[in-house]
């Protein structure tokens, strides 16, 4: 057996190095592993981030304070999102984080929505549900207790640039090693691994295990790897994203919103003192002058605009020798869904689980592979689904973006629940039952017939019955504090002396 | 409302009774007619039955009181399997139904084991798991509900007389509304145009016509392979074994509260307790021995006196291309054959009955067809559990250091499938398991077969490492002292029996003849 691992070196300069740094630091705190990071020159940056709740165990994981998070970094927090235009004018529906009503003798509530759809009697989804409701009436608390008021989770809007200042001083505080130089070239060993970075100041940084999170360049990997890729451009003809920071929305509702545009798509959310907003558009489909305008109209208050070009795919294997590609290097895909940290933060939790026990073992990368290859296919799927839910809007674009067969696993899910109403996931999928429902819901699709027991459990209940909870749900959505009261409450703890 | 669901369900032998009971429990009486056909002349396969807990969600879904079921049916409890002889011969494990230790810190309780044993702890894995220490002293108890207590550690499923399983079944399905035709079929008819099932004709001329035909006619897949060709997938180059002989014997010492499967010179020999005899049987592959001697093997190796001569039992390890297949499923052994090595027959059966339940929706209302996208879906689901339990089965036979008899240096050395390479190698640099969302055998499952049959592994979770090594040893200790305290306050098996589910006489049976 070769020896353990004892140094690792994080290449990147953006939150996903940070948190792979500071994550691996602490999470590798008792077996003498020496975490390093290493700048690399800037690839790509946007305004920031709407995440999904598993943010909320990368902080755990990181050991970050809540409250202290949101109170440094001027976060807000986020129930939902909501799709303007997606089927076409007038159209909006929101994806929330929470329950659609609470189970009818096991049967989950959504499925009574469907049959009141199919029925004529269709209904929004949120209206029934804790953390839809609120998200329409801008009002946030934490989940507590059980049943309604603990039927929901949240993510948050966080601003790029606070959050890697706040990040690298978490890292700093876990002991990371910060180089102060940045990566120049990079060294192969004989056997094809990477034996270490050359830095712009002259030096070697050698370690045993090098982790790549310097975006779509892939500055490390690229050198380890054949570099095959899955190209989803077919399904995804988005590869631009232009943000920048707009001024403070009044009352925020902790909610992210996205609007279908003639070539993509723009989005909004609130942060403490500004909010960000950002167009994702197909350069085939628009020139970047066009999407500027576009982008003014809709938030004319904007400053900071950057443009980071994208091309919608996956590296085949984000694990090659002693290299992990994290983040833009291993995935790369537009934010629709909210996952763009969520990939890379998994991948971290994974490398976590499966850290070698010794330098030349390779099993534990084909799991990795294998596992991280199953999660970022599914999360491609459900940001493809948002595309081909319902009517289409006009255009070329949109078009386009639905003319491919979706991939198979996709298509089975939809064909499914076209036929029946159910929902069925694979192993190793980010979003579950309920946010499919949500999506499948919103997206206006309503099933040809339901499972015939379901049919038969719900014929046997009074719709008066069932639908009271829908006045449940608004009392407990109205009890809570406006969003920008409670985030302003988010003091940090007293610091122990 | 559409016209009520005409299902025509072929067979009566376990798989044909749980479907019936099944659909006439689950729908009512306006959604479905439910037609059982079977022919009194063609034996069933049922023999002593050996089942996984999930029986009891199946019992549960469908409205079975499980101790009237147990009684009526000569049941025993179930805490696990033993494998005798598999890695080597001497060596024994049970694969538990149920948990090895909890969790610590997030990190698998195997772990922490391993960590231990390699600074020198001597204990077995064994000593963590209730289930496995309750089962070496014959003892047992019901679980229980608190998630704090180590009585809760533990699942348990039943050993039951099939026949009187299926008679068990087609009381509580008849008094449901199933109506029972004794006939036998002697041809099915397509409907011209798209070759889905009209009816079957019996030998008595008549003809029964129906929606939905549920094919529970056996290995011979009368409808779903006679008729409609469906095509079956081969497994026999991974699980070579394809015969059985089973014999029932006197019960002899005291009574187990587990199934033993011991690995013989040319496949292996199930032992299976119940109330009123033990059932046996030695599963073989006919090109390492001949059904004389497996016959001669079997009765040599009983641990009482045979009740009666050898039946013999054929098959081939696979599953049917698609087991939904136009207007018919095939459930049962109609659908697959995976040996029971794992007591996996009635979980297929169990999952195939309730995956249709899930899926089942109304027919077209102008074609009169079931959507072929709900179809699709039925089959990928269904594909998924039977290759899932095949690459457990597989395990077992591979993994073995044995080399005394030619069929385990087949098996030894054959080429497995890829995922499960993938698995033991895994298993092998680092103790880590595999585990999935849906399908059956979970991580303790895994870790039983692999540490019962050798593949020791390397190292273990690194994480493991982070908790201060006292501590470590003095949870072992712990929860070491509250299996054995726990295991030793459970009555022994036979008592428990006699006072929670004592069969009753033979002749107070539903369907069965005084």
């Amino acid at each position: 057996m070769s020896e353990a691992i004892r140094k690792i070196i994080v290449a990147g300069s953006g939150p996903v190095a940070w948190i792979a740094a500071a994550g691996l630091s602490r999470a590798l705190r008792s077996r003498a592993v020496e975490v390093s990071i290493v700048a690399t020159e800037p690839d790509g940056a946007v305004a920031g981030y709407w995440t999904l709740p598993s943010q909320r165990g990368i902080h755990a994981l990181l050991g970050v304070n809540e409250p202290h998070f949101i109170h440094h970094t001027g976060s807000t927090f986020r129930l939902a999102t909501e799709h303007r235009g997606w089927q076409g004018e007038g159209s909006a529906y929101l994806h929330a984080h929470g329950e659609i009503g609470s189970d009818i003798e096991g049967t989950p509530y959504y499925k009574y929505l469907l049959s009141e759809a199919l029925a004529g009697r269709p209904a929004a989804a949120e209206n029934f549900s804790v953390a839809g409701a609120a998200a329409r009436l801008g009002r946030f608390a934490r989940p507590m207790g059980e049943g309604l008021t603990a039927s929901f989770t949240y993510g948050f809007h966080i601003e790029e640039p606070a959050y890697t200042r706040y990040l690298q001083m978490h890292a700093q505080r876990l002991g990371v090693r910060i180089c102060p130089a940045v990566l120049a070239d990079v060294e192969l060993a004989e056997n094809g691994n990477i034996s270490a970075l050359r830095l712009n100041d002259g030096i070697l940084a050698d370690a045993d295990l090098f982790i790549d999170c310097s975006g779509a360049a892939a500055r490390l990997i690229r050198h380890v790897s054949s570099n095959e890729r899955d190209d989803w451009s077919a399904w995804l003809p988005c590869d631009r994203m232009l943000s920048g920071m707009g001024p403070a929305l009044r009352d925020p509702a902790p909610v992210t919103q996205t609007v279908a545009a003639q070539a993509g798509w723009m989005w909004r959310a609130p942060l403490v003192e500004r909010s960000m907003a950002g167009m994702a558009y197909s350069s085939a489909f628009m020139n970047d002058d066009a999407a500027h305008a576009t982008l003014a109209a809709f938030e004319p208050g904007l400053k900071g605009e950057v443009v980071t070009r994208f091309s919608s795919g996956r590296r085949r294997d984000g694990w090659v020798r002693n290299c992990v590609a994290l983040g833009a290097a291993a995935v790369e895909l537009e934010p629709l869904a909210g996952a763009s940290l969520h990939l890379a933060q998994l991948g971290l939790a994974t490398l976590v689980e499966l850290f070698p026990l010794n330098r030349s073992s390779s099993v534990e990368a084909r799991e990795f592979n294998r596992l991280m290859g199953a999660q970022g296919d599914s999360l491609r799927d459900f940001t493809i689904a948002h595309y081909r839910l319902g009517r289409a809007p006009a255009g070329d674009f949109w078009t386009t973006a639905r003319a491919a067969a979706p991939p198979a696993n996709l298509a089975h899910k939809l064909d499914l629940f076209a036929a029946s109403g159910r929902i069925n996931l694979l192993d190793h999928e980010t979003f579950e039952e309920i946010d499919w429902a949500w999506l499948l819901i919103g997206g206006g699709c309503v099933p040809a017939a339901i499972e015939l027991h379901t049919r038969q459990r719900l014929a046997k209940l009074r719709s008066q019955d069932v639908s009271a909870i829908r006045t449940r749900v608004q009392q407990v959505a109205a009890s809570m504090p406006p969003h920008a009261e409670f985030v302003r409450r988010q003091t940090p703890p007293v610091a122990r002396t | 409302m559409p016209a009520p669901l005409r299902i025509v369900i072929v067979g009566g032998g376990t798989a044909g009774w749980m479907t019936a009971a099944a659909f006439a429990s689950v729908y009512g009486p306006e959604l479905r007619n439910i037609r059982l056909i079977e022919s009194s002349e063609i034996g069933i396969v049922g023999v002593g039955e050996a089942t996984l807990p999930h029986i009891r969600f199946f019992n549960r879904r469908i409205g079975i009181d499980e101790r009237e079921l147990m009684a009526k049916t000569q049941a025993t409890f179930k805490l696990g399997i033993e494998f005798v002889d598999w890695a080597r011969i001497g060596d024994s494990y049970i694969h538990p139904f149920g948990a090895y230790g909890s969790r610590i810190a997030g990190v698998p309780f195997h772990h922490y084991w391993l960590r231990q044993r390699a600074a020198g702890e001597t204990s077995a894995i064994e000593d963590y798991s209730l289930p496995i220490v309750a089962s070496r002293m014959n003892r047992f108890a019901l679980p229980s509900d608190d998630p704090t207590e180590v009585m809760s550690t533990f699942g348990y499923a039943f050993q039951f007389d099939a026949s009187l399983y299926a008679a068990y079944l087609r009381g509580f399905a008849e008094q449901r509304g199933v109506q029972r035709t004794d006939g036998k079929i002697v041809d099915v008819k397509l409907r011209p145009g798209d070759g889905w099932v009209e009816s079957v004709q019996l030998a008595d001329g008549s003809e029964v016509t129906g929606d939905l035909f549920i094919d529970c006619s056996g290995f011979r897949g009368l409808i779903i392979e006679q008729a409609l060709k469906t095509g079956y997938d081969d497994w026999t180059r991974w699980l070579p074994c394809d015969r059985a002989a089973a014999v029932p014997c006197d019960s002899h010492g005291q009574l187990t509260p587990y199934t033993r499967a011991t690995a013989r010179e040319a496949g292996w020999q199930w032992r299976i307790p119940l109330q009123h005899r033990t059932g046996n049987g030695y599963v073989y592959s006919s090109n390492f021995i001949s059904d004389d001697e497996a016959a001669s093997k079997l009765l040599s190796r009983l641990d009482g006196k045979p009740q009666a001569d050898p039946r013999f039992l054929r098959f081939t390890a696979g599953r049917r291309r698609k087991t939904w297949n136009r207007n018919c499923v095939a459930i049962g052994l109609s659908g697959g054959f995976l040996e029971p090595l794992e007591s996996t027959s009635i979980y297929l059966i169990q999952i195939a009955i309730t995956t249709l339940v899930d899926y089942l929706t109304d027919r077209d209302a102008t074609s009169g067809r079931f959507d072929e996208r709900v179809v699709d879906a039925y089959n990928r689901w269904i594909e998924m559990e039977y290759d899932r339990v095949r690459d457990f089965l597989i395990l077992h036979y591979h993994a073995t250091e044995r080399d005394d008899a030619p069929i385990w240096n087949y098996c030894r050395s054959m080429s497995v499938p890829d995922s499960l390479i993938h698995k033991m190698e895994l298993f092998r640099e680092r103790g880590h398991v595999i585990t999935y969302k849906d399908g059956l055998f979970l991580e303790p499952s895994w870790l039983a077969v692999y540490l019962g049959q050798r593949v020791m592994p390397r190292g273990y979770d690194g994480r493991a490492d982070a908790v201060d090594g006292v501590k470590v040893a003095a949870e072992l200790e712990r929860v070491r002292t509250r299996v054995m305290t726990a295991a030793a306050r459970m009555p022994h098996h036979e008592k428990f029996i006699q006072q929670y589910c004592p069969a009753t006489p033979r002749s107070e049976m539903p369907g069965v003849m005084a």
